[in-house]
């Protein structure tokens, strides 16, 4: 998987935050989570709108808010997050940062 | 439930009356139907408008944000996580409230429930079940969505069909209720594609009777109207409109001669309380369907009357148990 390939910048790696980011998104558009692979479009491939995101980006900082104080994804930020890839490579930046 | 009391969160800064008739209502509510109130807003605008800064049946949840009528739903539902609104939905998820009442702006008390409480599994979006008054008719017909959702797949129609359906059961009591696609004529080939599609996908709901139009609306044809949430806004607003202009029309009759000014002073007391059964105060508010937990939504303009009403949906929301019996309904299929 080209997630294991990322180097790990906080204490939750990409394969965690990729698990995680799967685990999630599986339960909000209510599919099998071997449908989301990295390269997955969250709208061509998956089918998820804007509310759904909302609800995926909810999520994460729920979980991920629990382990690492003060992780918000910013709503600006939402638009350039196309992938599943994009969306691991973005959220390890914040919980590096 | 038990004996056990129930406690409705209620927004006390949402609606165009807000705080005055809100907690107003909220009092009324309490004498009223025997249920607690948690009133969710900004501490110092509400405790003056309450005996003593305090009455029995009433508690104060200080939220220090308001989400404004003209705001971004989403945004403000995700982002104001100290508003009256988002914490009205997060007490009813913590299991503070048993259900919750807002007046104020619709689409982010969509988000605000459909983010803090979750959705139904089996249900990808919300849908507002509007009961409809059917004058000629011994109950009223349910209008979904009434304006959750404006964008629509057929899957999803399809959804707010069944959850339309179970929630007939409950609140309407008809055992098997029937259930009418809105569309611009009865022939099953009538209407755009989203139409045309959702037809062949409700050929598979039990009950399904076929497309209706909108004069189908107050008439009983069905029990259960389907439509997109922007649709379901359009003719509500419609009806209402229509409504108006025809109550002045039947007063303008009636103060046009002095011989109808005569017959007026029978006739008018007669119509205006036949005409209570349009007064949206009288309905409440319009229950939020396929998010999991209680949420009634009232009108913009909510008097005291329409939060007291609102309040009484929601008790009977809880009360008969209309989420979990809708989980139920969708998880059997």
């Amino acid at each position: 998987m080209p997630a294991e390939t990322h180097v790990a910048q906080g204490p939750i790696g990409p394969d965690e935050v990729y698990r995680i980011l799967r685990e999630r998104l599986a339960e909000i558009l209510e599919i099998d989570e071997d449908r989301i692979k990295l390269d997955s479009s969250f709208t061509a491939d998956l089918d998820a709108d804007s509310l759904a995101l909302i609800e995926l980006v909810e999520a994460l900082e729920e979980e991920l808010g629990e382990r690492t104080v003060g992780f918000s994804i910013d709503d600006e930020d939402l638009g350039d997050l196309r992938t599943v890839q994009e969306a691991v490579d973005y959220v390890v930046a914040r919980l590096g940062s | 439930m038990g004996t056990q009391r129930i406690t409705v969160a209620v927004d006390a800064m949402g609606g165009d009356k807000a705080p005055g008739e809100i907690v107003r209502g909220a009092l009324d509510a309490v004498a009223q139907l025997g249920v607690d109130v948690l009133l969710v807003g900004q501490e110092d605008a509400i405790a003056p408008l309450l005996p003593d800064g305090r009455a029995p049946g009433i508690d104060i949840e200080h939220a220090g944000e308001v989400v404004a009528m003209d705001e971004d739903p989403a945004a403000a539902a995700r982002r104001k996580k100290d508003s009256s609104l988002v914490r009205c939905a997060q007490a009813v998820r913590e299991g503070r409230a048993q259900a919750m009442v807002g007046a104020g702006n619709t689409g982010a008390t969509m988000a605000a429930a459909l983010l803090r409480m979750g959705r139904v599994r089996g249900i990808s979006r919300p849908a507002i079940a509007v009961p409809i008054p059917v004058p000629a008719g011994t109950r009223h017909q349910l209008l979904i969505d009434g304006g959750s959702t404006v964008d629509c797949t057929p899957e999803w129609l399809a959804q707010f069909a069944r959850m339309g359906r179970e929630y007939a059961r409950t609140r309407l009591a008809v055992d098997e209720p029937t259930v009418g696609l809105l569309s611009n004529g009865e022939e099953p080939g009538k209407g755009d594609e989203l139409r045309k599609r959702t037809f062949s996908l409700l050929e598979k709901v039990p009950g399904f009777h076929g497309n209706v139009e909108g004069r189908d609306l107050m008439h009983g044809t069905v029990d259960v109207v389907v439509t997109d949430g922007f649709t379901g806004n359009v003719v509500l607003k419609t009806l209402e409109g229509a409504l108006r202009a025809a109550v002045e029309l039947v007063f303008g009759v009636l103060d046009s001669t002095p011989e109808a000014k005569e017959a007026g002073k029978v006739v008018a007391p007669l119509l205006l309380d036949a005409a209570a059964v349009f007064d949206p105060d009288m309905t409440g508010g319009a229950v939020l369907l396929g998010v999991d937990g209680v949420c009634v939504i009232s009108h913009g303009s909510s008097s005291a009357r329409a939060i007291v009403n609102a309040v009484r949906v929601a008790q009977e929301c809880v009360e008969t148990g209309v989420v979990g019996r809708l989980k139920e309904a969708i998880d059997a299929g």
